[in-house]
């Protein structure tokens, strides 16, 4: 800006130049309000760390090319790093419908913006379970190459992008205060299925194959067992791909669905 | 000519119901608004109001019709600035408190300087640091409004401002807001409450069936609907347990027609109540009916 146009932006009618939304600190405050929510808080931090403590502490038999506290260890990360990011997109997906959405239609705030700010506040919150519990298994004894550490993190934690289309979906087709309740309660489940707590065998395991959970999870410990399960059996890549891969169409395709029942109503 | 702060044509917009049947939200409205205009919208509910409303903020788009505000399109107007709005369904987040919600839109608007002067504008520094879900319904609604003054618009619109504020959270929201029209901005706001309109508004646009069934100045609205009524107390031996014998009623009937009296209405009616009647169907004054137990208005029946 030169000073010579100084004088000009005084006036009403520079004053009337669309103003620039500040996202960031539109960021840093909804960062701020969800790391208040100390109910959430405690699903996505404390309950994945105090069962990697009750687990995965101590346990040194041999996994692939770590040991069992390594493997416990990425499941519970899996585990806070998804019900972080199903949250936040549900209760994203809340916020709008109940409300807030009108009042932010009325900014200059483009709706792109919103849904980068609101999943930047997803990643930077899923990251806090996974490098919590990352750092105390580092800490305690969990063994592993150092490429299982790096791709196990890095796959927990854009995996987990996943979920939050799936927070997404399930917000938008269960309209209402208590869908992200919803949503993360079926996480619950889908965790067991998935063979995030407890290792499966049998005519279980055959059916948890088939849920969200499994796919990305072995993806995260594929790193650490080639595949190989507690059962002995081993998976191959491309079922755990083709997994996260199918869910990811549904997932995507149920909150289109969800988009344009919520709009058709207005 | 300045350019209107609304200029609004041939608006309509239908929904479709939950039985698949289209609804006329809104049918063939004009409406223009000059900057500086204190104008109140008033009908009962499911008039239109708030489609009207969503449709001058760019928040729904009408099926036929054009709108303008200053010149542009409403939703221009919204990301210059220009007019913003407290509306009836717009939410606040709980979990935030006062100063932080006026931060967060205030960020959104690029005016992170005006937090302070909105604040105090609202009378919300007290609370600034409260959690909205502790804030009474009135306190709510005059958070709204200050995220409403955030970008200083020329013009505000207010969709049911006062609803579910007691009596006395309600006199303060309108001394606020009178404060605020001092400042020379442009106010809509839509109501039904009637004393709302009159005590408020220069101009009323009055609302019925998704129609403009009547736009004045608010004391010639109130002429033309309120005037002035005479009220009596019948004879205990008229009155029967379903009311006003209707044979007595034709008598006073054409006892009054020489001294210029048109109709009789029986109902211990309010003034809103008086209101809800005359544009529940017909915006014209009802012509003479015959039935005691459909009419309103003068004659105390208790």
């Amino acid at each position: 800006m030169t000073a010579a146009s100084l004088p000009l932006d005084t006036t009403a009618a520079a004053a009337r130049t669309a103003p620039r939304p500040d996202m960031l600190t539109y960021a840093r405050l909804d960062l701020r309000r969800q790391l208040r929510d100390r109910m959430a808080m405690f699903f996505i931090v404390g309950l994945p760390t105090f069962m990697y403590l009750v687990f995965g502490l101590g346990s040194d038999d041999r996994v692939g090319s770590g040991n069992v506290a390594m493997y416990i260890m990425i499941s519970m990360a899996c585990y806070g790093a998804v019900t972080a990011t199903t949250g936040i997109a549900g209760s994203a997906a809340t916020e709008q419908v109940m409300g807030w959405g009108r009042q932010l239609g009325l900014t200059p705030m483009r709706p792109l913006a919103f849904v980068v700010a609101k999943a930047g506040l997803a990643m930077v919150v899923a990251a806090m379970p996974v490098s919590l519990i990352f750092a105390i298994g580092a800490a305690t004894g969990a063994r592993g190459a150092w490429t299982d550490w790096a791709l196990g993190a890095g796959i927990v934690w854009l995996g987990s992008a996943l979920f939050a289309i799936y927070g997404l979906a399930v917000s938008l087709v269960f309209r209402g205060a208590n869908a992200a309740g919803i949503a993360s309660g079926f996480i619950v489940i889908m965790a067991f299925l998935g063979g995030l707590f407890t290792p499966m065998s049998g005519i279980m395991l055959d059916i948890g194959r088939f849920t969200p959970l499994y796919g990305y999870a072995s993806l995260a410990h594929f790193p650490l067992t080639s595949g190989y399960l507690p059962t002995g059996e081993q998976d191959p890549l491309w079922l755990p791909v083709a997994n996260v891969l199918a869910w990811t169409v549904i997932f995507s395709l149920l909150a289109m669905w969800g988009v344009r029942r919520s709009r058709a109503r207005t | 000519m300045t350019t209107p702060a609304i200029h609004a044509t041939g608006l309509r917009k239908a929904f479709r119901s939950s039985d698949g049947t289209d609804v006329v939200a809104v049918d063939d409205v004009d409406l223009t608004i000059a900057p500086g205009e204190i104008v109140a919208f008033l009908g009962p509910n499911g008039a239109g109001k708030t489609t009207t409303v969503d449709m001058l903020l760019g928040l729904t788009s009408p099926d036929t019709g054009t709108i303008e505000v200053y010149g542009t399109s409403p939703a221009e107007a919204v990301r210059l600035g220009r007019v913003s709005a407290v509306m009836q369904t717009g939410g606040l987040l709980n979990d935030f408190t006062v100063e932080e919600t006026v931060r967060a839109i205030a960020a959104l608007h690029g005016r992170t300087d005006r937090v302070r002067t909105v604040l105090d504008r609202a009378r919300l520094g007290d609370i600034a640091g409260r959690r909205v879900e502790a804030c009474s319904g009135g306190e709510q609604q005059r958070l709204k409004f200050a995220l409403a003054l955030v970008p200083d618009p020329d013009l505000v619109i207010l969709d049911e401002p006062t609803t579910g504020m007691d009596v006395g959270a309600r006199q303060e929201f309108w001394q606020t807001m009178r404060d605020d029209a001092a400042h020379g901005r442009t106010i809509v706001f839509a109501t039904h409450y009637l004393a709302e309109a009159d005590e408020f508004a220069e101009r009323t646009v009055l609302m019925n069936h998704g129609r403009i069934v009547h736009d004045a100045a608010t004391t010639d609205v109130r002429a033309a609907y309120g005037g002035r009524t005479v009220t009596f107390r019948p004879p205990a031996s008229a009155e029967g347990a379903d009311g006003i014998d209707p044979a007595w009623l034709a008598q006073v009937r054409r006892a009054l027609e020489p001294l210029g009296v048109t109709d009789v209405e029986v109902s211990a009616a309010s003034l809103e109540a008086a209101f809800l009647a005359l544009t529940a169907e017909n915006p014209e004054i009802p012509e003479n009916p015959d039935k005691p137990g459909t009419v309103d208005l003068i004659g105390a029946a208790r």
